[in-house]
């Protein structure tokens, strides 16, 4: 099998469960070398883009896909967007949930438009986070 | 909360510029700390199987520093209600001490109510390395038309 036009609107199942931490909103500050106030003390959020370490538990999912037949080494992030309702917050319990929008094939590669939708208790939508991925189908020599 | 930006926000704005140092350490470190282990981002032997000239700097890395350009100058960062990026160029880091530097700019695009757009640029190395960079950011409190309200 190979990923194909015809997987636009496939979809996954929700991730398991992520707990978000304060220990691991600060260290993933430090790692963007944000000294931003709002990420430490007692009531911190999270930096924006904190939202992709959700997501990319969904974006395994369809790279694992044995239906896709994707090689995980050939897949470069093309664009990225976040629509953010809320910040996360240490104590939040969110899923993650990916659909396949868009397959384009452009010469030796396809095109791989998917949204994942981050979200908390009964639904609650915190964040959607929409990438596009380019899948080489030959190896770069 | 204060919106301290809000005074003499209008179309052609600049945002305080900022340069930072991509050095293997932050490479490393943004791995852990985002758990993308993938090795193009440490390992020039996996950068190189595909293609590299070496070690590239995470995406997920540079769009996450970009934004501190936005969140510095607005101060609340759950104001930002809107961001997205394109991956134009990979930021190459080199195995020593000084690693590479971006340079990251900022300048508002777009202003609609509250409602505020910062364009991005992130330059390295002479190129430029996101395209079409671009925060919306809800400043709570509407922006003061300069023609109707000066």
């Amino acid at each position: 099998m190979a990923i194909t036009e015809a997987h636009a609107g496939r979809r996954y199942p929700p991730t398991d469960p992520y707990h978000v931490s304060a220990a691991k909103i600060a260290e993933f500050a430090t790692a963007l070398g944000d000294d931003n106030p709002r990420y430490r003390g007692d009531s911190p959020i999270a930096p924006p883009t904190f939202a992709a370490v959700i997501s990319s538990r969904a974006w395994q999912q369809l790279f694992a896909d044995p239906e896709l037949a994707l090689s995980v080494e050939r897949i470069v992030h093309g664009d990225q967007r976040f629509t953010f309702v809320r910040p996360l917050r240490p104590g939040d319990i969110v899923i993650a949930t990916a659909r396949i929008d868009r397959v384009r094939v452009r010469g030796g590669s396809e095109l791989i438009s998917a949204t994942v939708d981050i979200t908390g208790r009964d639904s609650e939508p915190i964040c959607a986070a929409q990438a596009t991925f380019a899948h080489a189908r030959e190896a770069a020599v | 909360m204060k919106a301290t930006v809000v005074e003499g926000v209008e179309v052609g704005t600049m945002l305080p510029p900022m340069t930072v140092r991509f050095t293997r350490e932050r490479l490393v470190r943004y791995a852990g700390a985002s758990t993308d282990f993938n090795p193009i981002h440490y390992s020039e032997y996996f950068a190189g199987r595909i293609g590299l000239p070496g070690v590239i700097a995470h995406g997920m890395l540079t769009m996450g520093i970009a934004l501190r350009i936005v969140t510095n100058w607005v101060g609340d960062p759950s104001r930002v209600i809107g961001y997205a990026v394109r991956f134009t160029r990979p930021v190459v880091v080199p195995d020593d001490a000084d690693g590479v530097e971006v340079e990251f700019s900022g300048s508002v695009s777009a202003v609609d109510g509250s409602l505020v757009t910062v364009s991005i640029e992130a330059i390295s190395d002479g190129q430029k390395v996101l395209g079409a960079a671009r925060a919306e950011v809800d400043l709570g409190v509407r922006v003061p038309h300069r023609d109707h309200e000066a």
